[in-house]
Order: structure tokens, then sequence, then C-alpha cells
């Protein structure tokens, strides 16, 4: 059993590696540095090798760590009413409930079980028991110091602490052992990551007692949990001889990883097909242009549903909104001062939100797997000429869907300026609807351009550019930390106008220049 | 009219996959591409699309004693997996196409003409291409390239997964399409090479040459073709 622990968890490490350098690789300039034979070069090898060791050392407690923090004592200090330590116990005991199937480590099935197992032929009983052991001592050796840190914190007392890493563990265990038994009984193999409409209900009805019954003041005591916990550690320690003497684990993993290997052989082929699902099929949509007029009438027209549809809904929610608020306003006036404050200075905040709710990468992503993918194949779709004029057509139209909600939002804010108090310089109105809009406009340019810039997929349609990932998280991270940025509109309205103006200039510039070179196949 | 490539080579870091490809095609022949798996057949085609950029080396068209470069317009390139827009009606595509080319020799037809030619049957003609089989969008692809009527068409492994019947009409029409221009045909079914083609050229070691069929029988030839395939593997 040593020996099965050992080549699993190297095969393991050996693909963990493979990944690192992989993405090491995907790094633009850096990748021109590297060397070819990347994953022969010792150097670069224990490089990757450290940082996998670490990452295993780091995913045993951040991620229990961030647990604690967040869903445990995070959500428990916004209820005053009832003991901490209480909270404590009572969201962790429904928290370790719904982790005891929803993150099983057994039933998850995960490439390295795959290649263990149905590419390698390990031993299924062998592989899958020391796999499981090393994932269960993993929980334990990372939740003792956790636990006694926000448990101490919380004002539990230390031998309840001590209780939860094998508590938690008990309830995985036994989650474990019922699914077993039920695999005997049905034959049917549970999948974590596919749980059916039932268990879902289940999950919401333990979030609900987890997190709503202390909103009334309902928790359960430490002591019931305390017993709860201790009964989770008895049945878990009975459950141990079932896993143990189980038989079919070949059979069942068969069962789960043939499943898996599928949707991951498959991942591009549903990405494809979900694309393809977008088209209408409504025979009476026709166009009378001509040309690409033509060719991008009916692209939008029969992509209403991931166009068009999801930016009027987001339309009515803005709308929605602001009326809320402004009946918010009449029902409760004293609001207004705080609203007018929060207004007059959280226009950064915007730009996140027009991020979000920008169809950028989904229009993109549409447009190369249902239109270029395959017009890129014949010249006469690559003349400089005709890209230049899909493109200018293109812009137009993904500015047009964009500005619908913001000019919305745009207007909504100003309205519940006006509606707040209002401000002194009648310029902030202005500057509020054409900031968000210029805002809009800048996402519709930003996202295009990079398409055209870069082409970031490849044949299969994956997307296979370091540099497009790159420029996207930089995008995702400017706006996050705009969010923490409290500026007056009309400075931040201003510069932000400024800056959409002047990005749109040079983007056009660029893809005058580069994308009759750029706009390709990968290949 | 001749296709002329000097010198053309590309590399993958380290690795040269074409390392001196110097070869004049005639208009008016079909050439038989072939070579070993990984000899390079795919990347010297990308290379003549310009969807990967040559390391070296250069290529371009001589009509009437003057050279000329190659346009986009120049070459239709059909692939072995048909690629048509999706989203578009078979009847649609063919419009924005005739629109687009409309000053193409080949243009100037009514719609339904075409779709005659390639048997492209009434109730197929105004379904959404993502309801095609894959033969049918093959159909479509060649339709494309028969009206744009390109000077160059390259063709990789294009009657691979084609049902009898529709490899039989493509076979068909290639020879019709031949005139006039200069067709290159990938494949790795070396039959298919020796009934459709007039040349057979080999990709060898990074280089391109022909394999003179001079005075033998097609059995003889081919003992002659995989001998020089094998040769290519012991090097």
């Amino acid at each position: 059993m040593i020996k099965t622990f050992r080549t699993a968890f190297l095969l393991k490490n050996t693909y963990r590696v493979n990944t690192i350098l992989y993405a090491i690789k995907q790094i633009p300039l850096l990748n021109r540095l590297l060397p070819q034979a990347i994953y022969r070069v010792y150097g670069l090898k224990i490089f990757a090798n450290i940082l996998a060791v670490l990452w295993e050392l780091v995913s045993i407690f951040l991620g229990k760590a961030l647990y604690f923090a967040t869903l445990i004592c995070g959500v428990g200090v916004l209820y005053e009413t009832v003991p901490a330590d209480e909270v404590f116990a009572h969201i962790l005991l429904f928290l370790s409930v719904i982790g005891s199937f929803m993150n099983t480590a057994m039933f998850n099935p995960t490439r390295d079980k795959y290649y263990a197992l149905i590419l390698m032929r390990m031993d299924a009983r062998e592989y899958v028991l020391t796999d499981y052991g090393y994932a269960m001592l993993k929980v334990v050796v990372g939740f003792f110091p956790l636990s006694a840190l926000f448990g101490l914190g919380c004002g539990a007392p230390f031998w309840f602490c001590l209780l939860i890493p094998f508590a938690v563990v008990g309830l995985k265990l036994t989650a474990a052992a019922c699914s077993l038994l039920d695999y005997k009984r049905t034959g049917n193999v549970r999948n974590e990551n596919r749980l059916g409409k039932a268990t879902w209900l289940v999950v919401g009805l333990l979030l609900a007692a987890a997190y709503g019954l202390p909103a009334v003041g309902i928790t359960l005591p430490l002591l019931a949990v305390a017993v709860i916990f201790a009964a989770a550690i008895l049945t878990g320690a009975v459950s141990i001889g079932l896993i143990w003497r189980f038989p079919d684990y070949g059979l069942m993993y068969r069962q789960l990883l043939s499943q898996m290997m599928h949707q991951l052989d498959q991942v591009n082929r549903h990405v494809r097909e979900s694309s393809y699902k977008s088209i209408s099929a409504d025979t009476t949509i026709v166009s009378r242009r001509k040309g690409f007029e033509f060719l991008n009438e009916l692209f939008i027209k029969r992509h209403r549903s991931i166009l068009w549809k999801p930016a009027v809904r987001i339309t009515y929610i803005c709308l929605f909104l602001v009326l809320g608020v402004l009946l918010a306003f009449f029902l409760r006036p004293e609001l207004k001062s705080v609203v007018n404050r929060v207004l007059m200075t959280f226009l950064p905040y915007f730009v996140f939100i027009m991020y979000m709710i920008n169809r950028g990468t989904g229009f993109t992503r549409a447009l190369f797997i249902n239109c270029d993918h395959s017009l890129l194949t014949y010249s006469f779709y690559k003349r400089p000429e005709m890209v230049l004029k899909l493109f200018a057509i293109r812009l137009r139209e993904i500015i047009k869907i964009n500005l619908l909600p913001a000019l919305t939002l745009g207007a909504g804010l100003a309205v519940l300026l006006y509606a707040s108090g209002g401000t002194d310089n009648y310029w902030n109105y202005v500057i509020l609807v054409v900031s968000v809009a210029s805002m809009s406009v800048f996402f519709s340019v930003h996202y295009l351009t990079i398409y055209y810039l870069l082409q970031p997929y490849t044949v299969s349609t994956e997307v296979k550019s370091g540099t497009y990932q790159l420029v996207l998280s930089a995008t995702y991270l400017v706006c996050f930390f705009l969010m923490e940025l409290r500026m007056p509109i009309f400075v931040f309205g201003i510069l932000c106008i400024l800056f959409c103006v002047l990005y749109c200039i040079v983007a056009c510039l660029l893809i005058y220049r580069f994308a009759p070179k750029t706009f390709r196949l990968r290949r | 009219m001749r296709f002329v490539i000097e010198h053309l080579k590309k590399s993958f870091e380290n690795k040269e996959v074409l390392s001196d490809i110097s070869f004049t095609f005639e208009s008016g022949k079909i050439y038989g591409l072939l070579g070993r798996n990984g000899a390079g057949k795919t990347t010297l085609f990308n290379c003549l699309n310009r969807d990967l950029r040559t390391d070296g080396g250069r290529f371009f068209l001589e009509e009437q004693g003057e050279r000329r470069d190659v346009r986009a317009e120049d070459i239709g390139y059909v692939l072995s997996t048909p690629e048509v827009p999706e989203f578009l009606t078979a009847r649609e595509f063919l419009q924005f196409f005739i629109d687009i080319n409309g000053s193409s020799e080949g243009a100037n037809r009514p719609i339904d003409d075409y779709f005659d030619v390639m048997s492209i049957s009434q109730d197929d003609r105004d379904k959404l291409l993502k309801d095609y089989s894959h033969g049918m969008k093959n159909k479509m692809q060649m339709l494309i390239h028969l009206i744009a009527q390109p000077n160059i068409l390259l063709l990789d492994e294009p009657l691979t997964s084609l049902d009898v019947v529709v490899a039989e009409e493509m076979k068909q029409l290639l020879r019709s399409l031949k005139r006039d221009r200069i067709t290159i045909f990938s494949t790795h079914i070396l039959d298919l090479a020796l009934d459709l083609c007039d040349e057979i050229i080999l990709l060898h070691n990074g280089e391109l040459e022909i394999v003179d069929q001079s005075n033998l029988d097609n059995a003889k030839f081919k003992g002659k073709i995989i001998d020089a395939l094998r040769e290519e593997h012991h090097d």
C-alpha cells in the first residue's frame, strides 16, 4: 500500500509540475526566453517541484483559513444578538454537513484519478484507500490549528475546538460510507460535481438553517453541537470499516471516471455546441441588406438570445433598482442625504459595475465560434479592407447593445442624484450620464480590439493566448481596484471620458495598422 | 501561370519542419502532395495561406513572364473538416459571398444554378448550415471555391470521411476545375493520389521533390513512392 501511495503521489506531482511548466510557457515574453524542451530542464523541474510542494502545503491550510475567516467567523460577526461561540458552532455544524457530501474527495472525479486508475491501471482499492486516507489526513491536519485559532477567538472552549477536525472527518466518512452503500444497492455512482435537484434543495435548506436561524436569534446550543460532533466521530469510525472492506472500487471508479473523461474530451465540443444552440432557428429572420451589413444583421438577429436579450434584461433590472431607491426615498426620506453623499463620490465603483454587465467576451466568443472560425478559412474574408469594414460594423453593433443598459443606468443615477437633494454643479448630471456611457463604449471597444489584435482562439476553439488571458485579468484587476477609489463625480467623470476617447483613438489606430495581419486563425 | 516557391523555411522553436522548399507548380495540373505523418504538409499549406508566418524564402505567381505577389484571393484553402458559418442558411451564405465577390467571373449566375451544380436539393438550400451533414458542408465549401475561382487551390485531405458518392462527385468536380489553375492536393491515400493527380510530389526531410513516373506502371510507381517515403524515415 505504501508503494501504491508513493506511485500515486509521484504521478500526481508529475502532473502538477507539468501543469506549472505549461503555465510558465504561456507567459508572453518569458516563453521566448525559455528553452523549447522546457519539460526536460532539470533546474526548472526542481523549481516547479518546489512550487508544487508549496501549493500542497498551502492547500492544506489556506482554503480552511479562508473558510473560517469568511463563511463562519466573517458572517458570524453580523449576528449581534446571539453569543459568538454558539453562532460559530451552529454555522460550522451545518456547513460541515453540506461539506460531507459536496466535498467528499472520494466522489470527485479528477484527472489524477483518471490517470492513475484508467491509464496506469493501478490497483483501484489500494489507490482509492491511500488517496482517500491522505485526503482525510489533510483535513485533520489543516483543521487542527485553524479550528483552535478561530474557535478560541469566538469564545468556544478548547475541548470543543479539539473535536472539530475529527467531527468534520467523521461526517465525511459517514457520508462516503452511505454513498458506497447506496452504490451497492442501486448501482448508481455519486458524482459530487453533479448533484441532483433534491440534493440542491437539501443544501438550500441547510444553508438557510446555518445563516437564517441565527438571524432570528435561534442557534443550537454549543453542547448540542458537541454531542452531534461526537456522534459523527463515532459513525465515522464505524464507516472506516465499511470503506476499508468495500470491494467494488474498480468498477465504481470506471463508471465515475468514464463520465468525467467524456466531459473533459468534450469541453470544447460543449462550448461549441452551446454556441450553436444560441443560433435562433426562427425562419422569419431575414435581411434585406448587402454584403457585410447582411452578414452582420443576420448574426445579430440570430443571436438575440445572447446579445440583446441579456442587455434588455439588465436594463430592466437597472430601471427596477432606480425605482426601488426612489420608493425608498419616499418611505424613508432620511436615506436621501446618505445616497446623495455616496453618489457624489462613488463613480469609480461603477467602472466595476459596467465591467460586470458588459457583453464583451460573450460577444467575441460567439463571433469566433459561430462566424469567424469558419469564415476565416476563406481567403476573401481575410482581405484587409474586409477585415476593417467588418470591424467597424461590429463595433457599432456591440456599442449599441451595451449602450442601452449603460444609458439607463447613467440616467437613473442622474435622477437619483437629483431626487436625493441634487448638486450645485449642474454639469454633474451631464457628466454622470456621459461618463457611464463612455465606460460602456470603452469596454465595447476594448474587448473587440483585443479580440482582433490577439485573436486568441485556436482552430479547435480553445483560447490559447497567454497575452489575451493576461489582458483580461489585468482588466478585471483594474476595475476591481477602482472600486476602492473615491473621487468626486466631476473629476472622475471628466478623467473617465478623456481616457475613453483617447483609448478609442489609439485602439482604432492599432486596429487599422495591425488587424489585417493579426486577425487570423491560430494554428 | 506558374506558382513558384523559393527557399521557403519554417521552424517551430528548434524543430525545422520546412527546411528548404523550392518548387514550381504549373497551372492546369493537380499535384498530389504526399508525406509521412508530421512531415509538414499542413504547415506548408498554412504558410502558403499566410496563416503561419514563414521564417524565410518567398513565393509568387508568374503570369506571362511577370512576377507578382500572391494575394489572399489567389488562394482557396479547402480543409478536411469543412468550415461554414453555422448561423447562415446555405442560400444566405452564397448570397453574402456573391455580394462580396460581385466582380468575380464565377459569381454572375442565379444562386439556384450553383446549388444545381453541387446537387444540393431544394429543401436543403434554406436550411441553417449548422444542420448540414459533414458531406453537405463539404459541398458548400467546395461551391464557394468554385465560385471564387482562386488561382491556387490547396486541399488538405478533403475527401477523407466523405461517403463514396460525395467523394466521387468531388473528384469529378476537381478534375473539371483544374483548367487554368494550380491544384495541390494533400492526402494519405496513395490510390486516391494516383487516380486523381497529374503529378506526385513528396514532402521529404523538409523539402519538396517530384516523383517521376516515366515508364513505370501504377504498381511499380506505388512501390517507388513507398520506398522514397521509407527512406525519409531512416534518414
